[in-house]
């Protein structure tokens, strides 16, 4: 019964429909102003849909099987295999494209499960404060003055050659705490806002005030340390790869740059089986890269770059002008 | 002086739950420790030596506690073994080796970048309207933001192999012998361009941003209006003015900075063949040398800590009012 009154109460009314047609517009407009004389978020941007693309029609948009051998060893690149044949005879173009599938997918997922542990402990220790917040703050402090990376590999040769599946959850449980302190100190700042406090003097619950209340106006943060973990897991997923650590029979980025080492690509001339894999690593990470920091200007636009300034030295100029100053 | 002293208090304990990491992890792993600690060195060691080994990891008759006592005090009296690896040497003497070449790179590297990171931030900054300002910081986010493992080998490849410019191997021309003399330091410093140009390159625009983003907020302020307005150079303005309060928020991310530069020379080492602890750490995981890689995990750790604390004595130096 309750439940229909509510729903009722939240039926489409007369006019409804504009409303959604207007916030369409202004998500547009900001759009606009987001890609508007930005050119680091244009390229940032356009690199990682191609990417992105590129990785989701894999199976389209390649012809050989990745993991069968397909041409002799170290095929040069020609008009059948565009980017050559590795050392084992596989098609290092439709290997980059699958593999990307497994390295983004691996980063991906290591950066969601490393947010969700830095808001979780983050929020928590910043809003609640007190002794839950002294000890969080130390395990949090703890786990930063580790050296994160060599704790993977050190895992990770323990556990043997491990799967993609382990490396996630080893890179997303290993690379929270730099979100979580930059989560926490933004939470203790706005903790005291006049709206926070608010929402307490009218009762709502301590869950409802974090999810709604101070969740929100954290996500450009949250945002740009999911870049940065997904940056940096996508890097160490790479470099366990090269180290043999990661599971060798999976195509991945970072088992083609392992293949291309135990192959001494390089020192044969045969480049394009270590360099291919090395470029889309370097193309995704300097993407994000970008992106990262268009986001960081959204939120601080004191920040910003580019043609921005200008109009604004113009403005300044003209007010000055106005108040006779100039 | 008592921030000191509780930062000191912090660093052990980190230090202690390292080792009680360090004690766990080969109890944790699926299968008999022993057997696996052991793979390895079948036929090489022989069981007195075997017997040495597993008292110094703490298998000793007795239950946990009276084990991980036994483990705290080989820790302690650095008596950590031989290594299966290069036996009959040290583990000890194996990392005590190769910590230097690494402390080498990873330092190095890391101030070097801070110094041109800093640098590069406070001048981007302060000419935001021009070329620099505009074009640099996006093009540094992009160049930094490579994985380490794919910047070394980029200047591996182009810089190494196809140019010839530099050595491609070692920490130094084994030629030459080790000793205080022009030749062996301009050898040293041939081998670490590369390797240390790579982990530069990719730690420097974390400096730049961190500056610029201080630099930007500090800009702001009356005091840097009022220094112009005195018609100082803007040099004195940049660096005397701004730059010196803007470096606070900064110094306080070299903390954690210390650690990615350490693990970025692991990844660098193995590339570039430099003799350090990952090059080591490699050799380690590939014969399964457990109670090497054990080790080096640990040296890793204590000199991370190491560095830690002389990033907050400078820290107290650069801002006194944090030791009161």
């Amino acid at each position: 019964m309750n439940n229909s009154i509510t729903s009722d109460a939240n039926a489409p009314v007369p006019g409804h429909k504009s409303e959604f047609k207007k916030k369409c517009h202004s998500a547009w407009i900001k759009t606009k102003a987001f890609f508007h004389g930005n050119p680091p978020a244009i390229i940032g941007v356009s690199l990682m849909t191609v990417i992105l693309l590129g990785a989701l029609f894999a199976p389209v948009l390649t012809t050989h099987n990745p993991e069968k051998r397909v041409a002799r060893p170290h095929v040069a690149p020609n008009a059948e295999h565009v980017l050559g044949s590795t050392r084992n005879g596989r098609d290092v173009y439709s290997q980059v494209l699958h593999g990307a599938r497994k390295s983004l997918t691996v980063a991906l997922f290591a950066g969601i499960i490393a947010m969700t542990i830095a808001i979780a402990v983050g929020v928590t220790s910043g809003y609640l404060g007190g002794k839950i917040d002294e000890w969080m703050n130390f395990v949090t402090n703890v786990f930063l003055v580790f050296p994160q990376l060599p704790l993977l590999i050190v895992l990770a040769a323990f556990l043997g050659q491990v799967g993609s599946m382990v490396i996630t959850v080893l890179l997303g449980v290993t690379s929270w705490p730099w979100g979580a302190r930059v989560i926490r100190s933004q939470t203790m700042a706005i903790r005291n806002k006049e709206f926070i406090i608010s929402a307490e003097v009218m009762g709502e619950s301590k869950i409802r005030i974090i999810l709604v209340e101070i969740l929100p106006n954290l996500i450009s943060i949250v945002f740009g340390g999911f870049l940065g973990t997904v940056i940096y897991a996508m890097g160490a997923e790479a470099g366990l790869g090269i180290l043999g650590l990661g599971d060798a029979t999976e195509v991945s980025w970072g088992s083609m740059l392992y293949w291309a080492q135990v192959s001494s690509s390089l020192y044969t001339g045969a480049w394009w089986e270590m360099l291919v894999p090395a470029i889309a690593l370097a193309l995704t990470g300097g993407a994000l890269a970008l992106i990262n920091m268009s986001i960081d200007q959204v939120s601080n636009p004191k920040l910003k770059t580019g043609p921005h300034m200008k109009l604004w030295k113009k403005m300044n100029r003209e007010t000055m002008k106005r108040r006779g100053l100039l | 002086m008592s921030f000191l002293l509780r930062r000191l208090s912090f660093y052990f304990t980190a230090f202690l739950i390292a080792i009680s990491f360090n004690f766990m992890l080969p109890r944790m792993m699926p299968g008999d420790p022993i057997d696996a600690l052991f793979a390895a060195a079948q036929g090489k060691m022989d069981p007195a030596q075997m017997d040495a080994v597993r008292e110094m990891y703490g298998f000793v008759d007795g239950n946990v506690f009276e084990q991980y006592l036994s483990y705290m005090q080989s820790v302690f009296t650095l008596d950590l073994g031989p290594s299966v690896l290069m036996f009959p040497i040290d583990v000890t003497t194996v990392v005590g080796m190769s910590l230097p070449w690494t402390m080498f790179l990873a330092l190095g590297s890391l101030i070097v970048a801070l110094i041109l990171g800093v640098t590069i931030g406070t001048y981007s900054s302060y000419r935001r309207e021009g070329f620099f300002g505009q074009f640099v910081p996006p093009f540094l986010a992009f160049i930094s933001n490579f994985p380490y493992i794919v910047t070394a080998l980029l200047l591996f490849y182009f810089f190494g192999l196809q140019l010839e410019l530099l050595p491609l191997a070692y920490t130094y021309d084994p030629a030459i012998d080790p000793g205080f003399t022009l030749e062996f330091i301009g050898s040293v410093a041939k081998h670490a361009v590369l390797p240390m140009g790579s982990m530069i390159l990719v730690g420097i625009a974390t400096w730049v941003f961190n500056m610029r983003n201080a630099m930007i907020n500090v800009l702001g302020e009356d005091y840097v209006t009022m220094a112009e307005a005195k018609g100082l150079s803007s040099f004195r303005v940049m660096y005397r003015y701004a730059g010196r309060n803007a470096i606070l928020p900064v110094a306080t991310a070299i903390a954690m900075a210390i650690g990615f530069s350490f693990a970025g020379s692991i990844m660098t080492e193995v590339v570039f063949n430099y003799q350090g602890l990952g090059n080591i750490l490699l050799k380690g995981i590939m014969a399964r040398d457990y109670p090497l890689i054990q080790a080096i995990l640990l040296i890793l750790v204590s000199a991370v800590l190491t560095a830690n604390f002389v990033a907050d004595l400078l820290y107290v130096w650069l801002d006194p009012r944090i030791s009161k």
